[in-house]
C-alpha cells in the first residue's frame, strides 16, 4: 500500500518537474473507499446505491446509464416499441460473460424470470418486471416484451435490472454470489474475493465489450466512518473515497494532494406539509399557543408565504458549503422531464408577509417544523435554519429533529405539519411525481410517499394520461406541465437537490456520477484525463 | 464526632472560645486559598447564569434574530446584526458569548435541581433503611445496589429512550441514576448516629417517629449529604452535557453546553475550533470548581480527616 502511495508521489512529482502531460502514471491497482457497505454482490437481491455500485461493476445492463443518468446502450444495442403493448430489444453479438458462457436472449429471459423470485429480498426489483406479461425469444439476439397496457418506461426499468446468464446461474442462490462463486457477469471486472461488509477485491476483465478500465487490480473497501474515511485518504491509505463530509470540504479542497469530483445528484431535500386536514392540524397554533379553527396549509398563499420566505440560496452556501443546489422542482438540471425556466423561489419576506396577510394571518402563527437528524447532509441543521426564516415573517417556528426510525414512522402516520425529507429521484418526472404528490391510493401505489397526503386530481389525470404515452417529446410535455401545476399549488416546498462529491489523491480523475454510484470503471490516472 | 458540628445542634458543652460552629466552619473552609477561589469563580460563573438574559449580547433561543449568514463567525468578528461575537459564532449563526451564558443557566439549573431532588428522595429513602431496619432496609438496599451497578449512562440513555427528549426528562433520568449514591451515603450515616445517646434520650422522651428522623437524626446527617451533593451537582452538569451532546437533551434550538460542543465537533478539523471549544472550557472550569469547593468541604466536614 504504501508502496503504491510512494510510486503515485513518485509519478506526481516527475509530472510537476518534468513537461506537463509528458509522464504519465502507470498504476496498475487503485484502493477505493466507500461510505456506505456494500450488502450483498447478487444484483437483484436488495435495491441499495452501494449494491448497485459494486454491481454495475461486476454485470450489466441491457441499457446503461452515463454519468448523466441518460439512458445509453447496454447489453441490448437499440430498443423499439413494435406493437403499443410490445417493446422490442436488439442484443449486444459477441459478448462473452467472465467465463466464456456466451450471452444471448435466453439469459435475459432467465433473468426477468428469476428477479420476482429472489428469497427474503429487503427491496425487490420485482416493480421492474412486474409490467411485463410475457416474454418472447425472438432469435438469439432480439427479444420482446408484451406489456398488458401501454408501457413507456420498459427501458428505464431495464437500466435498473442486471443480466445474468442461465448456464452459470440457474439455481444459484444469493449466498453463491457474496461467496464469489456466481458472481459471474459481463461487465468490466471480475470479483477475486469479496469479505461481506469489509472488501471487495476486483481485477479487470480484459475481454470486455465496452470502454477498458485504467486499473488492473481495484481494492474497494467500505469505511463507514466518515472521518476515519477522510483520514485514510490523507494518510495515503486509500486513493479514493466517496461521500465526502461537507464539514470537511473546506479542509479538502485546500490540501494539494487532494482533488474533488463533483455531481449535482437526483436526490431532492423539501418540505412536506399537511395537506390531509381541513381543522386544526397537529403543530400549528395561534401565536398564544390556541389550536387554530381551520389549517392555514390548506391555503395556497400561506403555503407560497412559506416557500417565499426561505432563502435557499444561503442554505446552500452556509449550511450545505456549497455541495446543493437551490431548486424550485423536483429534478436538476439536464434530466429529461425537468421544467426549463422554473427557477427555485429567490427569498422575498415582505412578498411573504404580504401573502399571509391575504390569507387572514397578518400576525403569522405558529408552526413545529420536524426532520430526521441522521438520514439527510445537514438535515438538522437545515430546519434550523428553515426555522429562522419563517420566524422572520411572523410564523413563530419551533424546531424538531428526531432519529430517522422514529422521525418517518411519525411522519408516515401524519402526525406532523410540516417535516423536511428527501427523495432519490428516477431520471423522469412521472418517478418524483407518482410517488411524492398523487393522491395516496394502496391499491395502485400511488403517493406511496405522499405524507403530507397532498391530492389534485388535475394533477393525478396528468400522470396518468404521461403514463400512457409512448411518444417521449409528448411525455416529457405532459410531465412538465404537471411538474409545473403542482409547483404553482406548492404540493411541495423543495429546498435544494443534494450534489454528490468524491475525493482523491491528485493524481487520479473521476467521472462524477449523478446516481450517487461509486464505480472504478469511472477512476482514471489524471494525466490520462487531460488528454481526452 | 460531636454532635456540634453544624448549627442545629444545641449549645455546645464546654465553649473553648467565642466561635460558633458556623465560624470555626468558615475559617476552616478559608484555610485553603484554591477552595476560595474556586468558590468566587463558581459564584461569578452562577452569577453569569443568573443574569444572562441581561447581560447576553442576544437571545440565542430566539430563532427570528439568528440569521444562517452570520454563521461559523471567526471570534471577534461583527455580524450582519452589528453584534460583535468575542466568542465568534456557531453554524447556524448564534453568538457564542450568549449560547455560553444562556447554556450554563441550563447546565446550573439541571445541575442544582436533580441534584436537590435526587437529594430529596435519595436521603428520605435512606432514612427510611437506616431507621426501619429489616426487610425495608434490605429492599431499599438492594434497589439501590441494582442501581449502583448499572453505568450511569447507559441508564440514562435507556431512560430518556423511553420518555423523549426534554429538559424535565433529563432531569428525571439524572434524578433516577444519581438518588442511589445519596441514599447510601445517609443510610450509612444514619445508621452510626442511631444508636446514639441522643437518639436513645428522644426516643425514650416517646417523641414521634418522624420528628425523631427530621429534628434529630437527619440534621446529624448533613455534612456527609453536602459533600456528596455538592459532588453529585457536578456530576449531573456533566451528565446534562453528555446526554445533550448525544442529540439526547435539551431541543437543538436551545443549546446547553453539551450541544454547543456536539454542535461544533464536526468542524474541528476544518480549524473552527471556537465552536466547540469555548463551551467545553466553560463546561470544564464550571466542573472543576464544583469539585474544588465540595473537596474542600469533604475535608472540613468530615473529622476522620482532619489532622
Amino acid at each position: 500500500m504504501a508502496g503504491t502511495a510512494h510510486a503515485a508521489a513518485g509519478a506526481l512529482l516527475s509530472a510537476l518537474v518534468l513537461a506537463p502531460g509528458g509522464a504519465r502514471a502507470q498504476q496498475a491497482a487503485l484502493t477505493m473507499a466507500v461510505g456506505a457497505p456494500v450488502t450483498s454482490l447478487d444484483p437483484h437481491y436488495h435495491q441499495l446505491s452501494p449494491n448497485n455500485a459494486a454491481a454495475s461493476m461486476i454485470f450489466d445492463r441491457l441499457v446503461n446509464t452515463d454519468h448523466q443518468s441518460r439512458m445509453v446502450p447496454g447489453l441490448a444495442t437499440e430498443w423499439r416499441v413494435v406493437e403499443p403493448t410490445v417493446w422490442e430489444f436488439k442484443l449486444r453479438p459477441g459478448v462473452r460473460f467472465h467465463n466464456g458462457q456466451e450471452f444471448t436472449a435466453d439469459d435475459v429471459a432467465f433473468t426477468i424470470a428469476r428477479v420476482p423470485n429472489v428469497p427474503n429480498s429487503p427491496s425487490s426489483f420485482a416493480i421492474y418486471t412486474r409490467p411485463i406479461r410475457e416474454v418472447q425469444v425472438v432469435d438469439p439476439l432480439t427479444i420482446r416484451f408484451r406489456t398488458e397496457m401501454p408501457y413507456p418506461l420498459m427501458p428505464m426499468d431495464m437500466s435498473n435490472l442486471f443480466i445474468l446468464d442461465r448456464q452459470t446461474h440457474e439455481g444459484a442462490a444469493t449466498e453463491d454470489f457474496n461467496g464469489g462463486r456466481a458472481a459471474v457477469g459481463t461487465g468490466p471486472f471480475r470479483v477475486v474475493s469479496h469479505r461481506n461488509g469489509d472488501r471487495i477485491e476486483f481485477e479487470r476483465n480484459d475481454a470486455y465489450w465496452g470502454d477498458r478500465p485504467a486499473f488492473a487490480r481495484v481494492n474497494y473497501r467500505m469505511i463507514t466512518n466518515d472521518a476515519a474515511r477522510t483520514a485514510a485518504l490523507l494518510a495515503g491509505d486509500v486513493e479514493f473515497i466517496d461521500q465526502v463530509p461537507t464539514s470537511d470540504l473546506a479542509k479538502l479542497r485546500g490540501d494539494q494532494r487532494v482533488a474533488l469530483s463533483e455531481a449535482t445528484g437526483m436526490r431532492i431535500i423539501f418540505l412536506g406539509l399537511d395537506h390531509m386536514r381541513t381543522d386544526a392540524s397537529p403543530f400549528v397554533t395561534d401565536n398564544n399557543g390556541q389550536p387554530l379553527p381551520r389549517n392555514p396549509l390548506k391555503d395556497v398563499r400561506v403555503r407560497r408565504a412559506l416557500s417565499l420566505a426561505i432563502d435557499r440560496h444561503a442554505i446552500v452556501d452556509r449550511v450545505m458549503e456549497g455541495a446543493a443546489t437551490p431548486s424550485g422542482q423536483y429534478l436538476p438540471a439536464g434530466i429529461y422531464s425537468h421544467v426549463p425556466g422554473l427557477e427555485a423561489p429567490r427569498a422575498d419576506p415582505d412578498a411573504a408577509r404580504r401573502l399571509l396577510a391575504e390569507a387572514g394571518y397578518p400576525q403569522g402563527f405558529r408552526i413545529q417544523l420536524n426532520g430526521p437528524n441522521d438520514r439527510y447532509i445537514n438535515d438538522s441543521r437545515i430546519i434550523q435554519a428553515v426555522g429562522q426564516m419563517w420566524t422572520r415573517i411572523g410564523v413563530r417556528t419551533a424546531v424538531e429533529a428526531q432519529p430517522w426510525p422514529t422521525f418517518i414512522g411519525r411522519a408516515g402516520r401524519q402526525e406532523f405539519s410540516a417535516f423536511l425529507v428527501g427523495w432519490g429521484s428516477n431520471p423522469e418526472g412521472s418517478h418524483p411525481l407518482r410517488n411524492l404528490s398523487a393522491t395516496w391510493d394502496r391499491e395502485r401505489g400511488w403517493g406511496a410517499s405522499n405524507r403530507g397526503r397532498y391530492s389534485n386530481p388535475e394533477l393525478d389525470r396528468m400522470i396518468e394520461q404521461a403514463l400512457s404515452e409512448l411518444d417521449d417529446a409528448k411525455r416529457e410535455k405532459i410531465l412538465q406541465d404537471a411538474q409545473r401545476l403542482a409547483m404553482e399549488d406548492v404540493a411541495i416546498i423543495p429546498l435544494h437537490i443534494q450534489t454528490n462529491i468524491w475525493a482523491m489523491r491528485r493524481n487520479l480523475a473521476h467521472t462524477a456520477r449523478a446516481d450517487e454510484l461509486t464505480r472504478a470503471q469511472d477512476v482514471r490516472p489524471a494525466a490520462a484525463a487531460t488528454s481526452r | 464526632m460531636s454532635s456540634t458540628t453544624l448549627g442545629a445542634a444545641p449549645v455546645p458543652a464546654v465553649p473553648p472560645k467565642i466561635e460558633t460552629p458556623f465560624h470555626r466552619f468558615v475559617a476552616e473552609f478559608a484555610a485553603s486559598p484554591i477552595a476560595v477561589g474556586a468558590l468566587v469563580v463558581f459564584a461569578i460563573i452562577a452569577l453569569v447564569a443568573i443574569l444572562a438574559p441581561w447581560i447576553a449580547p442576544q437571545n440565542p433561543y430566539d430563532l427570528a434574530v439568528l440569521d444562517i449568514m452570520d454563521g461559523r463567525l471567526e471570534p471577534g468578528s461583527v455580524g450582519g446584526t452589528g453584534i460583535t461575537h468575542w466568542l465568534g459564532t456557531d453554524d447556524q449563526g448564534r453568538d457564542m458569548l450568549s449560547g455560553i451564558m444562556y447554556g450554563l443557566r441550563i447546565s446550573l439549573t439541571v445541575g442544582a435541581g436533580s441534584a436537590l431532588i435526587a437529594c430529596l428522595v435519595g436521603a428520605s429513602l435512606g432514612m427510611l433503611a437506616a431507621y426501619a431496619g429489616g426487610r425495608t432496609d434490605s429492599a431499599i438496599m438492594r434497589l439501590v445496589d441494582l442501581q449502583l451497578s448499572f453505568p450511569a449512562i447507559l441508564a440514562a440513555l435507556m431512560i430518556l429512550a423511553f420518555l423523549g427528549k426534554g429538559i424535565l426528562n433529563v432531569v428525571i433520568a439524572i434524578v433516577v441514576v444519581e438518588w442511589a449514591y445519596y441514599a447510601r451515603t445517609v443510610r450509612g450515616s444514619a445508621l452510626v448516629e442511631r444508636r446514639r445517646e441522643y437518639i436513645e434520650a428522644a426516643q425514650c422522651l416517646a417523641l414521634p417517629t418522624h420528628r425523631v428522623i427530621f429534628r434529630h437524626l437527619l440534621p446529624n446527617c448533613l455534612p456527609p449529604l453536602i459533600v456528596v451533593g455538592t459532588m453529585q451537582i457536578a456530576r449531573a452538569i456533566a451528565l446534562e452535557a453528555t446526554l445533550s451532546f448525544l442529540g439526547l437533551g435539551v431541543p437543538i434550538t436551545e443549546p446547553s453546553l453539551g450541544l454547543l460542543i456536539a454542535n461544533g465537533y464536526e468542524y474541528m478539523l476544518s480549524g473552527k475550533y471556537w465552536i466547540s471549544f469555548y463551551p467545553g472550557i466553560a463546561l470544564l472550569v464550571t466542573i472543576v470548581s464544583i469539585n474544588l469547593v465540595g473537596d474542600q468541604l469533604r475535608d472540613v466536614l468530615n473529622p476522620r480527616l482532619k489532622k
